[in-house]
Formats: C-alpha cells, sequence, structure tokens
C-alpha cells in the first residue's frame, strides 16, 4: 500500500495573507502547520521571535506555525497545501511545490489572480504544474488584518471536488474563521480576481472626496460587469451574489486596508503608478488583472466600462476626473443584463 | 471474449449489476426492475407485429406479474434473470483463430462490398485492391504499441463513419496489436458482410434501442469486467458518428470512465498488471461515406436529430460500391492517427507505462484513488470528475491529432468566404439560399485557400493540429482543383463544382459538413 498523509496544513508562502492563513489554520486543530518561506531571515523571525513584522507588525503567531525554506519540509505528507504567492511568481511556485506533491493531497490557491495571456485561473496552474486533481481556491472578505487580530470572518473553499471542500472545511474552520463550500470554483476565482479592479476603482472616487452614492454606484455596476464577465466564462450567476462575490467586493472596496483600494487613493491623488505601489511595498493584484480582464474580455466580447476605465488610469495616463466623466455620460441602459446592450429610450 | 472467460464474465455482470442495486434497499430492487420493464415494454410496443413481438410481450407480462406478486427473494429472482439475459445477448462470440482469419480477410473484404458478393466468393478470389493504400498511418504507434504488454489499451477514436469500425479493426491488426473488444450497434450487424467481419474483430453488440437503465449498467459493467481480465477494448467516446462533420467536442463519459473503475477493481485485487492506458485515435476522412445523411440529420433540427440511422449510405451496397470506387481512383485518404497515450486520468504516458505531470515528473496515480491513510476509497463523484477531466482532455488530443486534408480545407475557405461577403444573413438562411453572392471565380478562392493555409501552417508549426502533405505542399489553385474533383466524384450532389470560370456549390449543407472539421481554432469569421 502506498502513501498516507497527515491531517495538517502546509502554507507556501508567507506575505500578509500566506502568514495569516497559516495562523489561522494553526488556531483550527492541534497539528503543525508548516509555512514556506523564500527569505531565511523571515523564517527565522517566524521561528523564533514568532512574528513575522514586514507585513503583520507585532502580532504573535500560534505557536504551532513552524517555517521553512523548504518546499521538501513542508508539502509532503500535508493533506491541505495552500498556495499563496502573487500570481506572477504564482506557476514558478507551484511548479517547484509539484516536485513533492501527491495524487491524495488536496491544494487551495489563496492568490486572487489571473494568468496574462493564457487567462489560466490560479488553481488551474496548480493542476498543471503538479500532479494533483483535488484542487480549489479559498476566497472571500478576508483582510488579513483583522482576521489575524483575532476579528471574526467567513470564507468559501470552492473545487469540483467534493473532498477539497471538506478537507479545506475541516481543517481551517474555526471560531474565527467560518468556512463555506462553492462546488463553482471558476465563479469563485474570477469574482475573487476581478473585484481587485473594483476596488481600485472606489479608491479613486474615495480618493477625489465623493461620498458614498458613488461608491455604492461602482460596487454594484463593478458587481453588475465581474459577474457578466463570469457567466460567459461559465461560471454560476449566482455565486457573485455570494461571499467571494459581493461579499468580498464590499470588503475590498470599501476598506483603507485593501491594497487595491489604497492603489486608487494615491491615484487619486495624483501621484504615479510606480511611486504608488513602492510605496505600498506589497503586490497589489488588481493591477496586473486590469489588464488581463480587459484583453479577456475582449476576446469574448463583453463590455466593462468600469474596468476599462480603470484601464485608462493604469496604463493610458488618463485622469480620475475624465475617466468618471466617461462613465456617467453613457447612455441610460436598463440594469438587469438580460440584454446590457440595450439603451432606455 | 475467450469461450473459457465467459462464463466467468456474465456471472461478474449480473453479480455487480445486482449488488449496485440490491445495496440501495427493497425499493430500489422494486423500482430497477419495473424499470427495466417499462423501457422494455415501449421498446417492443414499437416492433413490427408478429409472432416474435407477441411472445415477447407475454414474457414482459409474466415478468411484471412476477415483480408485483413476488417476494424479495422472487424479486432478486427476476433481477438476475433480467440482467443475466442482456449480459448474455451483449457478450461478443470471440474467437482468435476467426479473428485472425478475419483481419487478413478485411483488404478484400472491402473489395468484395465493390462487388457486393459474399465473402465466401471473395475469398476464392482474392483480389488485391486494398485498403492499405489509403491509410495514412501515423503519429505515436510504436508509443501505443509498446503499452499493449504493459497494461490494458483502452483504444477511444473519434468516429465519422460507420466504416471507422472496418478501418480500425483492419488498421489495428495490420499495426501489431492484438484484436480489440468494442461495442457496435446492432445496425452494423444487419449488413450481413459486414456482421461477418464485425463478430470476428471483437465486436459485441449494443441493442441502442435497449434503453432501460439497467441494460446500459450492463454494458459498462461487461466494458469494466473485460478491461480486468486484460481484453483490449475500443470505445468511441463521441457516442455516436459526428453529425455536424466536426471534432467531437462533447465526449460520454459513461463508458469511458470504465476504464478509471477498471483500474480501482485491479488495484483492489492486487491484480498483477492493473494499468489501463487511453490510446486516442483520430481518424480523418478526406470524403466521408454516409456525409450527405448526417449533415441533413444534423440540420434537421439541433437537437431533435435522430439517434440512430439505419437507412444511410452504409445500408446501401451501391453507396458503399461509390465511395470505394471513390476513394481509390481518387487517390483519396483516410489518415489515421495515433495520439500521445494517456492514464485514466488523463495524464500523458511514457513508453514504459509511467504517467507523468504537467512537468515530465512521474506520478504514483494510485494515491488518486487513496484516502489519507493509504486506504482505497470508493467515491463515485470524484470518479465523475476525474473521468471528465480525462474526457477534457482527449477533446483537446482529438483537435491536435485532426488531419486536414484539401477538401476540408477548400469547403472552410468557401463557407467562410460566403459569409463573408453576405453579412447578416443567419446559417440557416444562408444554407438555403447560398445569399446574393454565391459563386466563386478559381482565383478568388485560390487567394482565400493561400491565406487559410498559412495560417493551418502556423498551427500546426503550434502542434495544435496536422495538415495532409498535400496541404503543407501543393500550390493553391491545386488544392481547389484536388478538392473539386473529390467532392465532385462521390456525392450525389458535389459540395463544390465548377460552372463556367466560376465556382458554386451545389450542396451547401454537404459544403458545411466538410467545413466544420475545422472548428475549434478560433479560425471562423467573427
Amino acid at each position: 500500500m502506498s502513501g498516507g498523509l497527515k491531517e495538517r496544513v502546509a502554507v507556501v508562502g508567507g506575505g500578509s495573507w500566506g502568514t495569516t492563513l497559516a495562523h489561522l489554520a494553526a488556531m483550527a486543530g492541534d497539528e503543525e502547520v508548516v509555512l514556506w518561506m523564500r527569505d531565511a531571515e523571515a523564517v527565522r523571525e517566524v521561528n523564533e521571535a514568532r512574528t513575522n513584522r514586514r507585513y503583520l507588525g507585532d502580532v504573535t503567531l500560534a505557536p504551532t506555525v513552524r517555517a521553512t525554506t523548504e518546499l521538501g519540509d513542508a508539502v509532503p505528507d500535508a493533506r491541505l497545501v495552500i498556495v499563496c504567492v502573487p500570481s506572477s511568481a504564482f506557476r514558478e511556485v507551484a511548479g517547484q511545490a509539484g516536485e513533492f506533491v501527491t495524487g491524495d493531497q488536496v491544494l487551495l490557491s489563496a492568490t486572487k489572480g489571473l494568468e496574462p495571456r493564457t487567462f489560466v485561473r490560479m488553481s488551474q496552474v496548480l493542476a498543471e504544474e503538479t500532479c494533483a486533481r483535488k484542487v480549489g481556491a479559498i476566497s472571500g472578505p478576508n483582510l488579513a488584518k483583522e482576521l489575524i487580530a483575532g476579528q471574526p470572518g467567513a470564507t468559501v473553499v470552492a473545487s469540483r471536488y467534493r473532498e477539497a471542500i471538506v478537507v479545506g472545511a475541516q481543517l481551517l474552520h474555526s471560531r474565527v474563521l467560518r468556512v463555506y463550500g462553492n462546488l463553482d470554483v471558476k465563479g469563485v476565482e474570477l469574482a475573487g480576481a476581478l473585484k481587485n479592479v473594483i476596488a481600485i476603482a472606489t479608491g479613486v472616487a474615495h480618493g477625489l472626496g465623493l461620498g458614498v452614492n458613488v461608491r455604492a454606484m461602482l460596487i454594484t455596476r463593478g458587481l453588475a460587469e465581474v459577474q457578466r464577465l463570469g457567466v460567459r466564462l461559465g461560471a454560476d450567476a449566482l455565486t457573485f451574489s455570494g461571499l467571494a462575490g459581493i461579499g468580498d467586493l464590499l470588503a475590498t472596496a470599501s476598506s483603507e486596508l485593501s491594497r487595491n483600494f489604497r492603489v486608487g487613493l494615491g491615484l487619486a491623488q495624483g501621484r504615479a503608478l510606480e511611486a504608488v505601489l513602492d510605496e505600498l511595498g506589497e503586490v497589489a493584484e488588481g493591477v496586473n488583472t486590469t489588464r488581463v480582464a480587459l484583453e479577456l474580455a475582449r476576446s469574448v466580447d463583453v463590455p466593462l466600462p468600469i474596468i476599462e476605465g480603470v484601464g485608462r488610469l493604469l496604463f493610458q495616463g488618463a485622469t480620475p476626473g475624465s475617466v468618471l466623466d466617461d462613465l456617467m455620460t453613457r447612455a441610460a441602459r436598463y440594469e438587469i443584463d438580460f440584454d446590457y446592450t440595450a439603451e432606455v429610450r | 471474449m475467450r469461450a473459457e472467460d465467459r462464463e466467468r464474465a456474465v456471472e461478474d455482470v449480473v453479480t455487480r449489476v445486482m449488488s449496485r442495486v440490491l445495496e440501495r434497499g427493497p425499493q430500489a430492487l422494486e423500482a430497477a426492475i419495473a424499470d427495466t420493464l417499462y423501457h422494455e415494454r415501449q421498446r417492443v410496443d414499437r416492433e413490427r407485429r408478429g409472432k416474435e413481438r407477441d411472445r415477447r410481450l407475454a414474457l414482459l407480462d409474466r415478468r411484471r406479474g412476477r415483480l408485483l406478486a413476488g417476494s424479495d427473494e422472487e424479486r432478486r429472482r427476476l433481477l438476475r434473470e433480467v440482467a443475466e439475459a442482456f449480459a448474455r445477448e451483449v457478450l461478443g462470440n470471440f474467437d482468435p483463430r476467426v479473428h485472425a482469419f478475419a483481419t487478413r480477410a478485411v483488404p478484400f473484404g472491402l473489395a468484395a462490398l465493390l462487388h457486393a458478393s459474399s465473402p465466401r466468393q471473395l475469398l476464392r478470389r482474392f483480389p488485391v485492391l486494398g485498403l492499405e493504400d489509403r491509410l495514412a498511418v501515423q503519429g505515436e504507434v510504436a508509443h501505443a504499441r509498446a503499452l499493449k504488454d504493459l497494461g490494458t489499451i483502452v483504444c477511444v477514436p473519434t468516429h465519422s463513419s460507420n466504416l471507422d469500425s472496418i478501418v480500425l479493426g483492419y488498421g489495428m491488426h495490420e499495426l501489431g496489436f492484438p484484436p480489440l473488444l468494442y461495442g457496435a450497434g446492432l445496425n452494423l450487424f444487419e449488413n450481413p458482410l459486414i456482421s461477418y467481419f464485425m463478430h470476428n474483430l471483437g465486436a459485441y453488440k449494443v441493442d441502442r434501442r435497449k434503453t432501460a437503465p439497467l441494460y446500459r449498467d450492463v454494458l459498462k459493467e461487461y466494458a469494466t469486467v473485460s478491461l480486468e481480465y486484460g481484453y483490449h477494448n475500443l470505445f468511441f467516446p463521441g457516442g455516436t458518428r459526428a453529425r455536424s462533420g466536426a471534432i467531437e467536442d462533447r465526449l460520454k463519459l459513461g463508458l469511458l470512465g470504465t476504464s478509471l473503475r477498471a483500474f480501482a477493481n485491479n488495484l483492489r485485487h492486487g491484480r498483477p498488471r492493473p494499468r489501463l492506458f487511453v490510446v486516442p485515435v483520430v481518424l480523418s476522412y478526406e470524403l466521408v461515406l454516409e456525409a450527405e445523411t448526417l449533415v441533413d440529420d444534423f440540420l434537421r433540427e439541433t437537437g431533435k436529430s435522430r439517434y440512430i440511422i439505419t437507412d444511410d449510405e452504409f445500408a446501401s451496397p451501391r453507396r458503399i460500391l461509390q465511395f470505394m470506387k471513390g476513394i481509390l481512383e481518387l487517390d483519396a485518404r483516410i489518415a489515421f492517427t495515433f495520439m500521445p497515450p494517456l492514464d485514466p486520468f488523463g495524464n500523458r504516458v511514457d513508453e514504459a507505462g509511467v504517467s507523468l505531470d504537467g512537468r515530465g515528473r512521474p506520478i504514483d496515480i494510485d494515491r488518486y484513488l487513496r484516502g489519507p491513510t493509504g486506504e482505497l476509497v470508493d467515491d463515485d463523484e470524484r470518479d465523475h470528475e476525474y473521468t471528465r477531466e480525462l474526457g477534457e482532455r482527449l477533446v483537446d488530443t482529438f483537435h491536435r491529432g485532426n488531419t486536414l486534408m484539401p477538401t476540408h480545407l477548400v469547403s472552410f475557405a468557401f463557407f467562410e468566404e460566403l459569409r463573408r461577403r453576405n453579412p447578416g444573413l443567419d446559417l440557416y438562411r444562408l444554407l438555403r439560399t447560398g445569399g446574393t453572392q454565391d459563386t466563386l471565380s478559381l482565383g478568388e478562392l485560390s487567394r482565400v485557400v493561400a491565406a487559410l493555409r498559412d495560417r493551418l501552417v502556423a498551427l500546426e508549426a503550434e502542434g495544435r493540429l496536422r495538415l495532409d502533405d498535400r496541404v503543407r505542399r501543393e500550390r493553391a489553385d491545386d488544392l481547389v482543383l484536388m478538392a473539386l474533383r473529390a467532392l465532385g466524384t462521390y456525392h450525389t450532389r458535389p459540395a463544390l463544382a465548377r460552372a463556367g470560370d466560376r465556382i458554386c456549390s451545389r450542396d451547401r449543407n454537404l459544403l458545411y459538413f466538410y467545413r466544420n472539421r475545422l472548428l475549434g481554432y478560433g479560425l471562423e469569421a467573427a
């Protein structure tokens, strides 16, 4: 008989969300949680001082979190492997982890992004770069800094394989984090990635000093765009009214803790994109996702006015005022998208 | 199946099918029998009136009586009786000696079709006309052959024509493969000559008029059992012949999933050669025997097409004769392409039978079926998902192995040019009327063909499809002439024909059929 796994979690990627997930998993069970980080200094800090100051300040991590720089130390025998590295490095790291992955393991992506050019979702990258089949995603309104401070929250574990959902719930569900399952992994991942673009837009509005009406408009119409594209690509429309859809969008698009929101805020203050990103010091996936979303929308012929506006702002030097103006002067349309091209006449 | 395995197979099939019903409780037992009798009654009701029909109806009535009055014990007996009758009907009568003989006879078997004579007469004559010159075998033949001794092969070809079975039976034998078991529709057995070859090429009978779920369970279980016994199998994963002429993009997962089930059973019983290898084969015909009937059926109304066609060109020896004449006189080709083998989970397999991940690293595939403590876990939902992924990879593989001939290329070019010149015309109107501009000059068509060929060459370089060497090599206007000749020779009305210095379509449905072979590559006009 081959095989055998431990009921433990490995987290690949020690940024703010990866470290938080490791901490939450440790709080949910008794087993050790192994956190893979690239940086040996950060590993030492986690193992000795129990902090990850670069991303999470003074927060003390659970004692059963153990960091390592070796994927071969983290990945083998873990029932659940969560990969949480920026989308630009995701394929590379997933491929390296694949060296140690076996077909009985569950792999979840905690990264919200899409691969440029191929439009591939992160859980698909996991399936392509490893032998794992029971792959999926974890996504939802999960601002790391709130959760690691012990505030309650909820998340979605999505996979076409029910076993992946069950394992995710068993190993992550706790008093702090409620886990919901969803079989529509495509919808969950698209919602999670695309909402970052809308968050940039609401950040801009906030930075311009605009009030809650504008924010509500951008959130609801932004969700309509995200859902329109998602459904066109085969996602379930209802997923977008769930935690990974509207839930995540509400959190991300109205919180200064959100990196993408902060990108918008910076742009509204008239600063250049590079300067804003430099100051952030973390990856804002929404910038890359805007580009991918626009390409993707073109390939399937779905109009995305808000996301297109963000694109002009980020990459074509348009001013926030002119983008907003363009959005407001479009023809009146029907709200419910049976035919989203139909104008009100 | 060999005689010594037959009884064991019947017993295994019946026991497994029964236990799956019985584990769901006494109500499921009653429902399974009632359901089967209902479906059978519907089927027999539609049969021609006569003694045989009366006899069957009486039998169904008696069974119904036993179901209603019977104890649990009696119902179990009844279920066994019904399942066993299905199983015995399905089981082929395979004899290796006859197989060897039949495969030798196939090349002139086709010639026999030309003369519409009996096999016995034919064998006395030994004509030399053969299939071998028309069959272009390509791709990973050696790879597939290397696997046949390391495990059990499941050959999964695309399906365009009833001739596929014969071409495959002959081709696989010529390439040194052992006989393949396969389920063939009853209508194939109705043609006495074909029936003779079918029987002896390892075919077992599938009666698609039998719609009872229990019958389908028996079929699937028979495929599973035969795979476990080590019989190489052949399934058409598309189910039926592709009506539209396109490469299959949706597969029937039920039969496909038997490879995974057989693998799991092999592991559970610790069998010595547990592996199964899925070998995709793409058959590309320059001309398709039944093209006219198939596309008419497709266009009749999508969704209302007939699942079983018995009155097509295949039923007419005269049409087969014309077709073979066409193929032989024209240098028309049938490409027989072996694609890289996969395991039941859709992973690539190397020549040593080892499954590989996306980066070419070996995989221990047993672990897909094991739980956290290393035990084998049954999970139908999980297995369905694995099989769905295998299906997705197969669809991709079929497209990559699709070999495009001049008929496909030129039909596509002409059809898309019609669409471009008649904007706003929907498909059905375009097919019916051809639009206001329905002819092209040879020069115009050649230019479109040349441009399309360039795009196809680029796609071939990316490994996304294959081109017949003539498509790669010949000048565009020669390709047009080749296609005109081929399309004008066999079919009742030519898909493309010359009218003075113009080229027009005399049968746009047929044009559409050949054009559809290029679907799935993003080549069509928006």
